[in-house]
């Protein structure tokens, strides 16, 4: 059974809806720990199929063509409620030959020193793992869409435990790395991460200004993402303030891939100008769904899922961006979040967040000591209207999806 | 997978030789349905077929790992090859695949159909307007490891998980379901049994007061507690943890008795043979208020060799130490008088999800309602909220009464650790701690 079987027999199915993707990939992985070093390769091949037979939508997914021969039928049996099919793309993209994946470099000797050093001592690393990839994926579809692209990662997850007499804490960070290995900023993170809430200090203010650091920045956007997703925002959205003037926030994968999961070109979206709700991401769903185009943003976080609508690469940015260290120094009274250490909960229908964190204490512009956990809560509307400022030190954090975010200047607070 | 072992033991050959030394081939035929309910419809169905296949060799602290798709004689060739280069080791010759051709696996989920057409009576009856999916599953996984006899083991899942609405004596509200259980005729018996009762009309819910409270954790739900407090610390590559540094120590009541047992093929996480081709052996995670074992797989075995909890989410990631399910065992207390000991706290059925730090033993466990207990008889209802401390004094202020009756809990399905999705279960009595964190939730 090949790709033009399939394409056939889909074509018997239902002869102008459908839509076939062919993903494989190739990773090299190396597990490192005190106790364990594991290298590990990966082949893996994906076939989906997404169609429209007896007007109703189908998907089937297997780990390959005759796998998926057998699905499409009996995902044809069950029944499904009725539904319009997209306007599918048409377009067409090659792809260049292929090469093979290195394997990542063993920075865990590396890293254990950066770590010892950052945390003075006080924190080692436990783990990590480092992940280097390639994957092809190929989307066909009724319309004659035939594309092609390739995409490269280097991401891991790092472990680190620190301890003091009677206390402990244990720290898990995921990373990516665009360039190349980032070791000092890694080392930074899971010290500062580990280490701090292992103070004896509480929160010394009940509201003040709030520093975020681009991680925790991030995970405020990340979390906020489905404001740019839904046909109806929440009650509380003023589409002309939504943020503060100083924020600007869009989404754009053109660097990472041509194409989304469902064919359509990636491109630029400007969602959050000047702090007004101005754009909104499409898939091919939604755009039918909203008689407008899909914007690119049908991902496929894998293959045994259909594509979904979804953020991309999404990211604050500042036509004015403040360095991080005039930031600080306009902090009378704050805190600096420099960690989450509980997954960061928003509620965007009834306009409330909550945020664990631990950080440091700022006075007068100047650092006077960690802070071992903090909560700000309140309500999303004014959080992202307070944010005064963005700095120039644009980051990335897998989401999963990638989320982009400079050290955040928010003027006020409420701490406990 | 109609696999030739001893071929695939030839080809493992050139690893084996010294003592404690591992090397296996594990693959995996996976079938799955999912369909994405909305209010009575199915909107969305989702059929899966996967196969795969690794190759695992370690060696002291070392170990090369290959995975690739398909669970064929040419998969089992290419992933053994793929170690063979990785480890220096003469490569397997390429040829094709011979003998019988591998066995084609029955079509899709064989009840898928049928399961949909009873969920779909019992969601009109009790739930009309919902959002929930459901996921069948059967997987069949086959090992095959130098020294070691093949095992092959097969398991069929039932997992619903959602969202609904409900009457409340003050007008409709959302609430949360979730419902894991092997497959069988009886699972969706329960499952009707459970989704009634979840839907039946309740009491506005005020917040739950922040501070400590004495609470009851009641209709198995404590098995979400114990899997986080004692499963993960116990778990043989964990790290240290509170519990390690007192082994066999007295850390709660005589009459506390955990064990994780992956035998119970009627609770989620149940299997006969791991992903290593171990049987499993119950393991005593509390025995007599003393710490006891760890949950091994072979690479952390101690001398009695695994305990059969080499789990691992598929054929593309190799084995970790994991538990499965945790069993509490029952007293003998009736609920009305565990009611009337607790006087005034709060008394929590269902947990949402939980998590534990390893290192500081610090957990919290998120619940989607309470009841409010005053002078030993049910008051208000109370919204969602979450449980929070730490692990040692956790197990301290278990009081000595147990709950008579041992229920399964059926909102424990999927455990996630190191990116690895697995299948547990567990059950256990009414219980009651002393002193819990709590604070209301968004």
């Amino acid at each position: 059974m090949t790709g033009d079987d399939l394409g056939a027999l889909l074509s018997r199915r239902c002869p102008e809806q459908w839509e076939l993707y062919r993903k494989t990939a190739e990773t090299r992985e190396i597990d490192a720990t005190p106790e364990l070093e594991r290298a590990a390769w990966r082949r893996e091949e994906g076939w989906a199929a997404r169609w429209w037979e007896g007007g109703a939508p189908r998907f089937a997914a297997a780990s390959d063509a005759d796998g998926l021969a057998l699905a499409l039928p009996e995902a044809a049996r069950l029944p499904v409620a009725a539904d319009e099919p997209p306007a599918w793309p048409v377009k067409k993209a090659t792809l260049a030959g292929a090469a093979s994946v290195e394997a990542p470099p063993a920075l865990f000797e590396e890293l254990l020193r950066a770590v010892a050093a950052a945390s003075r001592g006080e924190a080692v690393l436990a783990g990590l793992t480092l992940r280097r990839g390639r994957a092809e994926e190929r989307i066909v579809n009724a319309a004659g869409l035939d594309v092609a692209q390739e995409h490269h990662v280097f991401d891991g997850v790092a472990r680190c435990v620190a301890r003091r007499p009677g206390r402990a804490r244990e720290v898990r960070v995921p990373f990516r790395w665009d360039s190349g290995p980032e070791t000092e900023t890694l080392a930074r993170r899971l010290a500062d991460a580990a280490t701090l809430p292992l103070s004896d200090r509480p929160t010394p203010f009940s509201s003040g200004q709030w520093l975020l650091d681009p991680a925790v920045g991030a995970a405020l956007l990340a979390a906020i993402a489905p404001l740019f997703l839904d046909a109806r925002p929440p009650r509380w959205v003023v589409r002309e303030k939504l943020a503060g003037p100083a924020v600007s926030i869009a989404d754009d994968a053109s660097r990472d891939a041509a194409f989304d999961g469902e064919g359509v070109a990636s491109r630029r979206m400007l969602l959050v100008e000047h702090g007004a709700l101005s754009g909104r991401l499409h898939d091919l769903s939604s755009a039918r769904r909203a008689g407008a185009t899909s914007t690119g943003h049908g991902v496929r976080p894998s293959f045994r899922l259909p594509p979904q609508l979804g953020p991309r690469r999404l990211f604050f940015e500042s036509g004015s961006p403040t360095p991080s260290a005039a930031l600080l120094s306009g902090v009378t009274k704050g805190l600096f979040a420099s960690a989450l250490t509980a997954p960061l909960r928003v509620d965007l229908q009834a306009d409330r967040y909550e945020a664990e964190f631990t950080g440091v204490s700022i006075v007068g512009g100047r650092a006077q000591g960690p802070v071992a956990g903090a909560r700000a809560r309140g309500r999303v509307s004014e959080l992202l209207r307070r944010i005064a400022a963005l700095s120039t030190d644009l980051q990335f954090f897998p989401a999963p999806f990638l989320a982009g975010s400079p050290t955040v200047y928010v003027e006020r607070a409420s701490f406990d | 997978m109609n696999w030739d072992d001893d071929s695939i033991l030839r080809w493992l050959e050139p690893f084996g030789g010294r003592e404690g030394d591992l090397v296996e081939v594990f693959g995996e035929a996976l079938t799955e349905t999912c369909l994405e309910w909305r209010d009575g419809e199915i909107r969305e169905a989702r059929v899966r077929r996967e196969q795969g296949t690794s190759a695992r060799w370690r060696r002291g602290r070392s170990e090369q790992f290959a995975s690739v798709a398909g669970a064929d004689e040419a998969a089992v060739r290419e992933a053994v090859r793929a170690l063979r280069a990785s480890a220096g080791r003469e490569p397997l010759p390429i040829r094709s695949a011979r003998g019988a051709p591998a066995a084609e696996t029955e079509v899709g989920f064989p009840a898928a159909e049928r399961t949909a057409r009873r969920l779909a009576a019992i969601l009109a009856r009790h739930a009309p307007r919902h959002v929930f999916t459901l996921r069948l599953r059967q997987t069949e996984r086959r090992v095959v490891a130098a020294g070691r006899p093949a095992s092959t083991a097969t398991r069929r899942l039932l997992s619903l998980e959602g969202r609904f609405t409900a009457a409340s004596r003050a007008g409709d509200e959302q609430r949360l379901f979730a419902f894991h259980a092997p497959m069988s005729d009886e699972a969706l018996e329960e499952l009707k049994t459970a989704l009634a009762d979840a839907a039946a009309p309740r009491d506005r819910a005020v917040p739950v007061p922040a501070g400590e409270a004495d609470a009851i954790l009641a209709g198995g739900c404590a098995a979400v507690l114990f899997h986080e407090i004692l499963g993960h610390p116990l778990e043989a590559d964990a790290g240290v943890s509170p519990l390690r540094a007192l082994p066999e120590a007295r850390v709660a009541v005589a009459d506390l008795e955990v064990i994780d047992d992956a035998r119970r093929l009627d609770l989620f996480g149940g299997y006969e043979r791991d992903d290593e081709g171990t049987a499993p052996r119950p393991v005593k995670l509390v025995a007599s208020g003393l710490v006891g074992s760890q949950l091994t797989d072979r690479a952390h075995a101690a001398a009695a060799g695994s305990t059969g909890h080499g789990r691992r989410s598929g054929p593309a990631e190799p084995p970790l130490p994991r538990g499965a399910n945790v069993v509490v065992s029952g007293g003998a207390t009736d609920p009305e008088e565990m009611l009337r000991r607790l006087g005034n706290g709060i008394w929590i059925d269902e947990f949402l999800g939980g998590s534990v730090e390893i290192a500081s033993g610090s957990f919290r466990l998120r619940f989607p309602r309470a009841r409010r207990v005053r002078r030993g008889r049910f008051a208000d209802e109370l919204g969602p909220g979450v449980l929070a401390g730490e692990l040692l004094p956790t197990l301290e202020a278990v009081e000595p009464a147990l709950g008579r009756e041992v229920r399964a809990y059926r909102g424990l399905g999927w455990c996630a650790r190191a990116g690895q999705v697995v299948p547990v279960g567990g059950a256990a009595p009414d219980l009651m701690i002393r002193r819990l964190g709590v604070r209301p939730e968004l």
